[in-house]
């Protein structure tokens, strides 16, 4: 089982809650949102940082393994062109589980008139794997998992 | 890269139909002339993912995690490039 862990300190909230039909569709696999208390978003693990958006509101880790985890803080934040978000991190480098990736203003992108809601998906997930939810309701950036992913079976 | 902007320009009506398009981390947003104009057939033989989300003329294709990217080359195409 290896652990995902919570990019973000704040509520956990299901895909199906998340008002936006690509994440509660599961176009981009199944995951799971945090309602973030604080601005601050870590690496869930460690990998390389494959994708940092030019508005610096979302963000891609690969594992050595394959393994990716995509990181979306809050809803239409691509509009905010970087207002209120700040990288601490830059694209292609190798980061550590728990390290801080983005700093945001969770007041001013609300105050803006955008959800905060932010999904934490595995978009490629190998077939064979499955992801396993937690059943904390509350997590700890860099501290809690979040999500596991398991092996069913090994193909080929 | 080049060949996949081209291929997303064509599905969705070709270049004057593209009043603007932008690229967020997964998702190709477009402001369209035409919707009708879509090719979704052809939106999934160039790589999309699930379904176009339609919203008036705009519309909005999950491409993966490279969208910023293809965005930059389809502007890219559309100006002349």
């Amino acid at each position: 089982m290896v652990p995902i862990l919570s990019p973000f300190t704040g509520r956990v909230v299901p895909l199906d809650e998340v008002p936006d039909p690509v994440f509660a569709e599961r176009m981009l696999g199944e995951g799971v949102a945090v309602d973030p208390g604080e601005g601050i978003a870590v690496a869930p693990i460690r990998g390389r940082l494959v994708v940092l958006h030019s508005a610096n509101h979302a963000f891609a880790i690969e594992a050595e393994n394959g393994l990716k985890v995509l990181v979306h803080i809050g809803l239409d934040t691509v509009h905010l062109r970087g207002e209120g978000f700040e990288r601490l991190a830059h694209e292609g480098d190798w980061v550590e589980a728990g390290q801080p990736i983005v700093r945001f203003e969770p007041g001013r992108i609300r105050a803006a008139g955008y959800c905060l809601l932010s999904p934490v998906v595995l978009p490629d997930l190998p077939e064979g794997y499955r992801i396993q939810h937690v059943t904390a309701s509350e997590v700890v950036a860099g501290r809690d998992p979040l999500l596991y992913v398991m092996v069913v079976s090994h193909a080929g | 890269m080049r060949d996949k902007a081209l291929r997303y320009i064509e599905a969705l009506g070709g270049r004057e139909n593209i009043r603007e398009l932008d690229g967020c981390i997964t998702r190709l947003r477009a402001t369209l002339v035409d919707p009708s104009k879509v090719d979704e057939a052809k939106l999934r033989a160039a790589g999309m993912i699930g379904r176009p989300i339609r919203m008036g003329n705009g519309i909005q294709i999950v491409v993966g995690t490279h969208a910023e990217l293809i965005a930059t080359e389809i502007n890219k195409i559309l100006r002349g490039g």
